[in-house]
């Protein structure tokens, strides 16, 4: 043993361990940080709970997703149940229909004036007011506003809060049920869209070279094919239904996704712990998901909500080309793409899918906005 | 340039080609006999598959197909929607409406997203600012078929001011744009919003970078430095957002004209579609394809010509 400093005399050195004892064990006289350690996702959340627009974006989504999870068992109809002696009916709200709107009351025109003595066509108490009275070739012809629901003898105690469409379908039950599939549609197209993406471009960028060219050609010529006309191709080869619209959203939607990665990896994979892994043995496997990938988990997730209304848009799109789910199920587009044949004779029947399709597609790109800048904020007021 | 313009337009043939094999062997997987019908007779079903090739071999009739289109146009037959009739015949008399629609929507949307940003951008952080940011959001995120159902209803049912549908027997020029003008609004919206906030950024940043004061300084007036220095940089890359924008417009446009009944290929796909017409479908989609390479590859070469720096290095992101 050498000591350095050699005034220290001997038995001072060789003090037996046991006889060593702690001043203090319990009250640990470190400072402790007052601040709680605040990390990549924490700060962002942090960020984003700050942005008004993004955290009302939010409540609306969270909201649209529980209505969408439970009215359609609440409101007392089946999505597919028809009664088609009740078709078509105007929306009617209990509450509401006091003040005079969704009081489930049309106005019926060209109505030969005397048939509204008649109990059999007008029953007892349906008209609530007559709103234009002319003569057509000598014969008193009105508008007549009725309540609807009686005019057509449907019980008083039935409501339907936003109609019913020409099949007598709960409408309230459709849309939010269809607002389920739509989502599911969105939701089960992008994870898989972002799948496919990491793992392609995962694999282009980490080895780069060859491999790159060749993957880097292959999405570049797939990517210069009109996307809604691979869309369209691939709905026909795989018929109507909720997979096939995944799968067909899934053709050409994973490109954007892959081109992020691979140049995230081309960013990270010169790092020098990415060199240090490599060294100590760690498999390219390991490499690719563990020591790179974590770094572009940020834009994936915003890439990943933007997909989302672009998905609920192409779901839509579908439906009105008529290449949507199959029937009866319902879905946003479908009822639009149904609301469209009658809009002049019953708008509700298109507003109020509009209005919701509209609310969530707002929501969405406001909520993704919000994202990218609190996840990425060297970014912000980019577009 | 030339080789620039040469290098593109072989792009778009490539593609094109691609279009065409997906499409050809997408119809052909599909497992029943187009000619499989209980009313028709065995012998003039094999017949009619034997004028159409179907009784040979897939690579064969791909030849066929490929063959047909190339040296010929002949794009096959249609067998459902009007049988006999050749697809191209049925598709020519539909494309003038489609390409007038989609070019004037998109020819209507670039100076009103450019005059619509720029206001934005200048009048930064007043109620005008906020206002135009709060429509450009709700114009980038509804659907143009939501704002086309809304358009028809009110402006057409609640206040007559435009024919419910496309009016194709009208008389003038002027009044087929009338019938036009609420599918062309339809369309035109989301473009500009996205075109607003592209360039509403574009310039928030231009306006605040040191060249400009340095303008400003030399004695320019704001309207000048803007128009002179800020305006040109941020309007070049502008065809980065336009042409994804085409493609949108042109899927849109397939809903709209069906909605205004506008005689366009829109329509005519969603029929073929429904009726289950896969080669008239085909014929469709393949033309449809090439009306959209077509517009990218114009905006591709002009701002190859505007911007030298496009021209060498190839568009990339």
């Amino acid at each position: 043993m050498k000591y350095i400093d050699h005034n220290i005399p001997e038995e001072i050195l060789n003090i037996p361990a046991e006889q060593f004892e702690l001043v203090e064990r319990e009250n640990i006289k470190d400072e402790k940080f007052k601040t709680e350690p605040i990390g990549f996702f924490k700060d962002a959340m942090r960020r984003m709970g700050k942005s008004k627009p993004t955290m009302i974006s939010l409540y609306i989504i969270v909201a649209i997703i529980i209505a969408a999870l439970i009215v359609p068992l609440f409101t007392g109809y089946k999505y597919d149940e028809q009664n088609v002696s009740f078709k078509n009916l105007p929306p009617k709200i209990p509450g509401i229909e006091k003040l005079g709107i969704a009081d489930g009351s049309r106005v019926l025109t060209n109505r030969k004036a005397s048939s509204l003595e008649d109990p059999d066509r007008f029953p007892e108490g349906c008209i609530i007011e007559i709103v234009n009275e002319y003569e057509y070739k000598g014969t008193p012809v009105v508008d007549v506003k009725v309540d609807y629901y009686k005019y057509l003898g449907v019980p008083e105690d039935q409501y339907h809060w936003f109609g019913t469409d020409y099949l007598g379908r709960d409408l309230m039950t459709r849309l939010f049920r269809g607002t389920r599939i739509s989502l599911l549609i969105a939701f089960f197209s992008v994870i898989t869209n972002v799948i496919i993406g990491v793992i392609y471009g995962a694999i282009s960028g980490y080895y780069g070279g060859k491999v790159d060219m060749l993957m880097t050609h292959f999405a570049e010529v797939l990517d210069g094919l009109p996307y809604i006309v691979m869309t369209i191709l691939f709905m026909i080869l795989l018929g109507p239904g909720m997979f096939s619209i995944i799968l067909a959203l899934c053709v050409t939607g994973w490109i954007g996704t892959s081109r992020l990665i691979r140049a995230q990896f081309y960013r990270f994979k010169g790092r020098e712990y990415v060199l240090a892994a490599r060294t100590l043995g760690v498999k390219d496997i390991t490499l690719i998901f563990r020591h790179i990938l974590p770094n572009t988990v940020g834009p994936l997730i915003t890439r990943a909500m933007i997909a989302i209304p672009g998905a609920i848009f192409s779901e839509s799109f579908l439906a009105y080309i008529g290449l949507g789910i199959s029937p009866p199920e319902p879905s946003i587009g479908i009822l639009l793409a149904d609301g469209q044949n009658v809009l002049l004779q019953y708008p509700n029947q298109t507003l109020f899918p509009a209005i919701l399709i509209s609310l969530l597609m707002i929501a969405f790109n406001l909520f993704a906005n919000g994202l990218r800048d609190a996840l990425d904020p060297s970014q912000r007021g980019e577009e | 340039m030339f080789k620039y313009i040469l290098g593109r337009f072989g792009a778009m043939l490539l593609t094109l080609f691609l279009v065409m094999t997906l499409s050809f062997w997408i119809i052909r997987l599909m497992p029943m006999s187009i000619f499989e019908h209980p009313d028709v007779h065995p012998t003039i079903q094999k017949m009619l598959e034997e004028q159409m090739h179907l009784d040979k071999p897939m690579y064969m009739q791909y030849y066929y197909f490929i063959e047909g289109i190339i040296t010929e146009g002949d794009f096959g037959t249609s067998v459902k929607i009007r049988p006999g009739m050749s697809a191209f015949e049925i598709i020519e008399s539909r494309i003038p409406p489609t390409v007038l629609l989609n070019v004037v929507s998109l020819l209507f949307s670039i100076p009103m997203g450019i005059i619509v940003g720029t206001i934005a951008a200048l009048k930064r952080g007043k109620w005008i600012d906020t206002l135009i940011s709060f429509l450009i959001v709700i114009c980038i995120s509804v659907p143009s078929f939501v704002f086309a159902s809304l358009l028809q209803y009110t402006f057409t049912f609640k206040l007559p001011w435009f024919p419910t549908l496309y009016d194709s027997a009208a008389g003038s020029f002027a009044a087929m744009m009338h019938s036009l003008t609420l599918p062309i609004i339809a369309l035109a919206l989301n473009p500009i919003a996205t075109i607003a906030r592209y360039l509403r950024g574009e310039l928030i940043e231009t306006l605040s970078s040191e060249y400009l004061l340095l303008a400003r300084t030399k004695g320019l007036t704001r309207a000048q430095a803007t128009v002179r220095h800020a305006f040109r940089n941020s309007l070049v890359p502008i065809a980065n957002t336009i042409i994804p924008l085409i493609t949108g417009v042109m899927g849109g446009s397939l809903v709209v004209e069906k909605m205004f009944a506008v005689p366009g290929m829109g329509g005519q796909l969603i029929d073929s579609i429904l009726a289950g017409d896969h080669f008239l479908t085909v014929a469709l989609l393949i033309f449809y394809s090439a009306i959209s390479l077509c517009t990218v590859l114009i905006i591709d070469i002009s701002y190859g010509i505007i911007d030298p720096r496009i021209r060498i290095g190839g568009r990339k992101e």
